[in-house]
């Protein structure tokens, strides 16, 4: 193993980590693009060593948002069928897709993370009507109640449009294991159009299911060789201690600026890949 | 105050501990064999096979992690008597299942 190299990766890892983690963002969509291009990494290693980290992230920060009870556990669980379902459709269709289609697949969703980065994301933020409330999520007894901090007491919400939610979900967990990532760019959505839950639960849910899809695909990466260990081992390792850095720091740094910041990054990462796809490097050309 | 707030389940619970401790070891044990194998880089015997397979096995531990997060809760499910989410916990984990498998048939078809 290459100490320099590892360090790089390590330092790399982290500092990805800590950036996303001040917007709450999932280090995987830097990961991939930093490792492949400027690191000159195979792109099917990238997603495996990304990957792991993206599991590492979710579990270690699960545990004070169960604490707070902003998760909600059951409707995770339901959500989980559709996206391993997907991640297991991404398992096979990496298998066959060529390359230059993943690059491009990145750029889109990079494009993507920075349009969503420069929209408010609004929550559900009416009142709950009682009348159109999904018969799924009555009989799964999905409904529950977490602290809201700025209210001072207790919140109910309700869950809506479990299918259409399922149906999204399958998709995140498409990309999240073609791509190596999170995909909390798909899943957010979902659950605030689709499922419409309260900012929080939506967060925190997310962030709980990201693991178990990760690890759907990790599983078959795995046993599949594309996990190397002396990728993976320090892009973890600089992931989780980025973002026990990214929450800390975040209290401190302005979030406008820091979000203008973000866009413009997303952006550049995605024209790169676009190039990259067509087959021209510019950034990694030695 | 006229809203009872619910406690934290005893399921709750215990998932918040698997993952944190989950995490933890698992990033202790990769951190030590990465680190023995730069030590066994720098020694003239160049021993880096088993902390390497070490930190692999880190890795394993955490990609098993989300793995027992699942069973967990499909005991928890159980336990309670609700055998809708006991479903979906054990369907979720024939997935996971299904992921190993066809690594494993994959990485078998390119070897040979």
């Amino acid at each position: 193993m290459d100490a320099q190299f590892a360090a790089w990766l390590f330092a790399v890892s982290l500092g990805a980590s800590a950036f996303g983690g001040m917007l709450g963002m999932a280090s995987g969509i830097f990961i991939v693009p930093i490792l492949t291009m400027f690191g000159h990494v195979e792109i099917h290693e990238a997603i495996g060593a990304s990957i792991v980290s993206v599991i590492a992230c979710s579990c270690g920060g699960a545990a004070p948002l169960l604490r707070s009870r902003l998760t909600n556990v059951r409707l995770a669980i339901v959500l989980e069928v559709a996206t391993t379902l997907g991640a297991l459709t991404g398992v096979l269709a990496a298998g066959v897709l060529p390359v230059p289609y993943l690059y491009f697949l990145f750029a889109a969703i990079l494009f993507l993370s920075a349009q969503q980065m420069l929209a408010k994301r609004r929550g559900s933020a009416h009142a709950v009507a009682a009348t159109d409330t999904c018969r799924w999520a009555a009989t799964l007894e999905l409904h529950s109640s977490y602290p809201d901090r700025e209210l001072g007491r207790e919140a109910a919400y309700k869950v809506r449009r479990v299918p259409m939610g399922m149906a999204l979900m399958y998709g995140a967990g498409l990309i999240s294991a073609l791509l190596g990532i999170g995909s909390g760019v798909l899943k957010i959505p979902a659950m605030d159009t689709a499922l419409q839950l309260p900012i929080k639960v939506s967060s925190a849910t997310s962030n709980f299911m990201i693991g178990v899809t990760a690890a759907a695909s990790a599983g078959a990466y795995f046993m599949r060789g594309d996990i190397v260990t002396a990728l993976a081992g320090p892009v973890a390792l600089g992931s989780v201690v980025g973002a026990v850095l990214g929450a800390r720091i975040l209290m401190l740094v302005p979030t406008d600026k820091l979000r203008v910041l973000f866009v413009l990054i997303l952006v550049g990462l995605g024209i790169q890949m676009l190039l990259a796809a067509t087959g021209l490097n510019f950034a990694g050309s030695r | 105050m006229t809203m009872s707030v619910p406690t934290l389940s005893r399921m709750e619970i215990l998932l918040a501990g698997l993952l944190h401790y989950g995490t933890w070891i698992a990033s202790v044990v990769i951190s030590l064999g990465l680190a023995f194998a730069m030590i066994g880089n720098r020694t003239e015997t160049h021993n880096v096979a088993w902390p390497m397979r070490l930190a692999t096995g880190g890795i394993a531990l955490l990609i098993v992690l989300p793995t027992l997060r699942v069973v967990v809760m499909l005991y928890a499910f159980l336990r309670e008597r609700d055998y809708r989410l006991a479903l979906a916990a054990v369907i979720v984990l024939a997935i996971m299942l299904a992921g190993v498998m066809i690594g494993l048939r994959t990485a078998s078809g390119v070897a040979g």
